[in-house]
């Protein structure tokens, strides 16, 4: 595989760029930051399929595409197999000795968001991760259904208000914690499972490169800090990033084969889940004093999330 | 390569958004596919922008300039180099060649003032003003070093 | 390099053995499927088939019938031959992708045993998932036997992959009764069969990197009528290339098929309109009516469903006097297709043939000869008065009380 050298971000600057501007999605969108970096951060041919979403109404309006390498969408659940698909097309040509460059390098990637992850298209991906495709899935986590105005998903995080899980006077909006995709899918079988925020551009081109490299299935669930439905000013994404992994209410971290745990980023200063929450508008009905409970379980969570990791780290598993 | 070179590329952000021609049924492509390049792509991620061919087809090809209110001026004097600004533009509308920082692409830049808060440099290099704002005057106003400016994290 | 069969002239196959010999024959490149009874073993077959190295393709068990086809257009667009098998509640399951096949251009084979519909659940043989597919932008050709189960396959991939064509095609035959028939079928060899299909040719494949190609895009309102209407105009344009094939398909086979089947039509006063087994069914009663009854009887049946052969129907039907259509298929507050087309059809000529509509065979009811030949003696009998003397929708062969719908004025 051809990777383009990530060491330093001036050796970075040096890549062509893939994935062209124009496209739809809001100013200061962290998906297409995710998107941008993966597709930069990799020469090879790349087979994109993408779910229904931000991305894919964004970057692939009628008569234009925002895509330089091959890209496909067929529904909202079922951009896995779409890649599966074309996985199986390519082993069954390559052997049939009918592709018209055989031997041009070819990696296949789906992106989801975490509606389509984490809800509707689970089964999908679940299958694809289980047939061990040679794939990479990214989940471009923004903890709630953007593209259609902000309802709540099954990784949408307690106390956050959305459309559908509303904080009003007596509710402090959402009830579920979070789905944890990255053990499932460290369990259904992805050979390679990390999770990585812009804001950590190395870890992410690197987790990026590493997934491409590896053969069989790789999730990545990429956290999407969404001005939109977050409700933070848009020149603040990478801020509100480095406050999500400062805070480890989204650790980066990777699951090898299953079961080793690598810790990617120790923050120097470990600040308050309150700052994280604080800094944007989904959460602000927290700081109100009856629902200050929410506030201090939060921490909580975070504090016995974190110390759950290190001890897997340490335990070598 | 320079900067004017690069954004006097005849193909890159031509045309408004829905300001394409609206040919009829015969016309439209087979099974609504659509070919980002119009020459032979295969090698297409070794090659810098201004050296392709794109289509009709590719958004590199149209512009959304107009989503704009506020812009980010680039004062070269300050820079670094570091390409922070680089990385984190969602709309890759930072010109970069060479591990040099060139300037913006303003038919790709929608404003979002990423550029400028990741920017380390004291003071920035990278600063927003009214859409309006002449370049010139923005940058003989540029502000001096702050003597206790908080440092933006970098990598 | 897969291995050959060497095949009998003659071959004990059911539909659905006989389905996956033709997907053997021609080398399908990838199977994404999720077996669903009575379509089962055509997929488990073409397994066996890659297991055993008959084939070199992929086959790929995916976990419900919507990622089979999402599978299968994944493939599609990456350039090779894909097909698959599905029935009745999987069907169901695919259409939204349906949609998406056929939107996109991708020659997939796609081959419907078909099955009713729940609720209540049921796995035999109606034409309820044939029906529900027929929006859907596919070509629908329909085998009335295992022989044509095994000959519209092969047809199916030359029409869809046809380079002014490009779409989506279901091969239908009955569950069960076609599917689990043991018949005598005539396989052409395996060289013959490939050079029929022919070598897959790609059109804007994925896999091809020189250029690359974004499928699937968006289209609001100034965009996607026109996209739909292109669509619509290659469905429409399959038919003379339907034509060619099957003419091309009788050199090598010695079969004939037509787009509308048709059986002692010439002189028929009364037609029977049906699909699948129930036109072979329909065949034996007229030719036994006219033997021993007089009746001028006759049968009609669409070869191909999509596009509609409202030409072929309105020609077959031109001297007739009484028509009834057949439908299996729960109507849903309506009368059936059939009965809707096939007057559609004869209203845009000057003949006026007395048309009436019968429900039946649903879940896999039989309909015996006897029921037929009481339809044609109906038939009959509105071609002698002139005019409809039963209600317009029957439904026939079910116990309880007559029901019926949509009385006609009467003059």
């Amino acid at each position: 595989m051809a990777i383009t050298s990530v060491k330093n971000l001036k050796e970075f600057s040096t890549a062509n760029e893939r994935f062209e501007g124009a496209h739809l999605l809001c100013p200061g969108c962290a998906h297409s930051m995710i998107v941008r970096e993966l597709m930069n951060c990799s020469d090879d041919n790349l087979v994109i399929a993408a779910n229904t979403g931000c991305l894919e109404v964004s970057t692939a309006v009628y008569p234009y595409t925002a895509w330089d390498t091959s890209w496909i969408h067929i529904g909202f659940e079922n951009a896995a197999t779409a890649a599966s698909g074309a996985e199986a097309m390519y082993k069954a040509r390559k052997r049939k000795g009918t592709l018209k460059n055989p031997d041009a390098p070819v990696k296949f990637v789906a992106f989801g968001g975490d509606g389509s992850t984490y809800d509707i298209g689970f089964q999908w991906l679940n299958g694809a991760v289980e047939r061990g495709h040679d794939f990479t899935y990214i989940c471009l986590d923004n903890e709630v259904y953007a593209n259609t105005g902000g309802q709540r998903s099954s990784s949408t995080p307690i106390g956050s208000s959305s459309t559908t899980a509303p904080a009003g006077r007596v509710s402090y909006g959402e009830k579920q914690n979070k789905k944890d995709m990255m053990s499932i899918m460290a369990a259904s079988g992805a050979k390679y499972v990390a999770q990585v925020s812009p804001n950590k551009w190395k870890n992410m081109a690197q987790v990026f490169q590493k997934s491409l490299a590896t053969e069989g299935p790789c999730y990545i669930n990429a956290i999407s800090a969404c001005c939109t439905e977050w409700k933070f000013d848009p020149k603040d994404t990478i801020h509100i990033s480095d406050l999500a992994t400062d805070s480890l209410v989204f650790p980066l971290y990777e699951i090898v084969d299953g079961h080793e745990l690598n810790i990617n980023y120790r923050p120097k200063n470990i600040i308050p889940v309150r700052d994280y929450l604080g800094s944007q508008g989904r959460f602000k009905h927290l700081f109100k004093p009856q629902f200050e409970h929410v506030l201090n379980e939060w921490q909580t969570r975070v504090d016995a999330q974190w110390d759950y990791l290190q001890r897997r780290e340490a335990a070598r598993v | 390569m320079s900067l004017e070179n690069i954004l006097s590329n005849a193909q890159r952000g031509q045309r408004e958004l829905g300001a394409e021609k609206k040919v009829g049924w015969d016309e439209v492509t087979q099974g609504v596919v659509i070919n980002a390049f119009e020459y032979d792509a295969t090698n297409v991620s070794r090659e810098l922008s201004e050296d392709r061919k794109y289509s009709d087809f590719s958004s590199y090809t149209a512009t959304v300039a107009s989503w704009r209110i506020i812009k980010p001026i680039y004062n070269r004097d300050i820079c670094i180099d570091c390409q922070n600004c680089w990385v984190w533009c969602p709309d890759t509308s930072i010109i970069s060649r060479d591990k040099q920082m060139l300037g913006i692409d303003y038919d790709h830049c929608k404003g979002c003032g990423v550029c400028v808060e990741v920017c380390p440099t004291n003071p920035k290099s990278l600063l927003m003003f009214a859409e309006t704002a002449d370049g010139e005057e923005c940058l003989a106003g540029w502000p001096v070093k702050e003597k206790k400016a908080k440092e933006t994290e970098t990598e | 390099m897969a291995e050959k069969i060497e095949l009998q002239k003659v071959e004990v196959w059911d539909g659905n053995y006989a389905a996956s010999h033709a997907l053997r024959q021609a080398q399908v490149d990838v199977v994404a499927a999720y077996p669903i009874t009575p379509s089962t073993p055509i997929v488990e077959n073409y397994g066996q088939f890659v297991a055993d190295g008959y084939i070199d393709g992929e086959f790929v068990m995916v976990e419900s019938e919507h990622a089979a086809m999402s599978g299968c257009v994944g493939a599609a667009a990456s350039g090779g031959r894909v097909a698959t098998a599905t029935s009745s509640q999987g069907f169901a399951l695919m259409v939204e992708v349906l949609y998406q096949a056929s939107g996109m251009r991708l020659p997939i084979v796609l081959n419907v045993v078909n099955r009713a519909l729940a609720s209540p659940l049921n796995v035999r043989g109606d034409h309820s998932d044939m029906y529900l597919g027929r929006d859907s932008g596919w070509i629908q050709m329909d085998a009335f036997n295992a022989q044509e189960a095994y000959d519209m396959n092969l047809c199916a991939f030359r029409v869809g992959e046809h380079m002014d064509i490009r779409l989506p095609v279901m091969v239908h035959q009955d569950g069960f009764i076609t599917s689990h028939t043991a018949q005598n079928v005539n396989p052409l060899s395996d060289e013959e069969a490939y050079k029929f299909v022919g070598v897959y040719n790609p059109v804007e494949e994925m896999l091809d990197f020189s250029r690359p190609v974004t499928y699937g895009a968006q289209t609001e309102e100034d965009w996607h009528y026109e996209h739909k209407a292109r669509q619509h105009k290659a469905l429409m344009d399959a038919r003379p290339v339907i034509e060619s094939v099957f003419a091309e398909f009788q050199k090598v086979s010695g079969r004939q098929y037509k787009r509308v089947e048709t059986y002692m039509t010439e002189d028929a006063e009364v037609i029977i309109v049906a699909l699948g087994t129930t036109v072979e069914s329909a065949r034996v009663a007229a030719k036994q009516l006219r033997e021993e009854e007089g009746i001028k009887a006759g049968v009609v049946a669409p070869r191909v469903l999509r596009p509609f052969p409202f030409d072929a129907i309105r020609d077959a039907l031109q001297n007739c006097k009484a028509i009834g259509a057949m439908d299996r298929s729960s109507p849903g507050g309506a009368l059936g297709m059939l009965f809707n087309e096939v007057s559609a059809a004869m209203y845009t000529t000057s003949a006026r043939p007395v048309m009436s509509n019968y429900i039946y065979g649903l879940g896999g009811r039989d309909l015996s000869i006897n029921a037929i030949k009481d339809i044609y003696r109906e038939l009959q009998e509105n071609a002698t008065a002139g005019e409809i003397t039963t209600p317009v929708q029957q439904f026939i062969s079910l116990r309880g009380p007559k029901l019926s719908f949509f009385e006609t004025r009467r003059s």
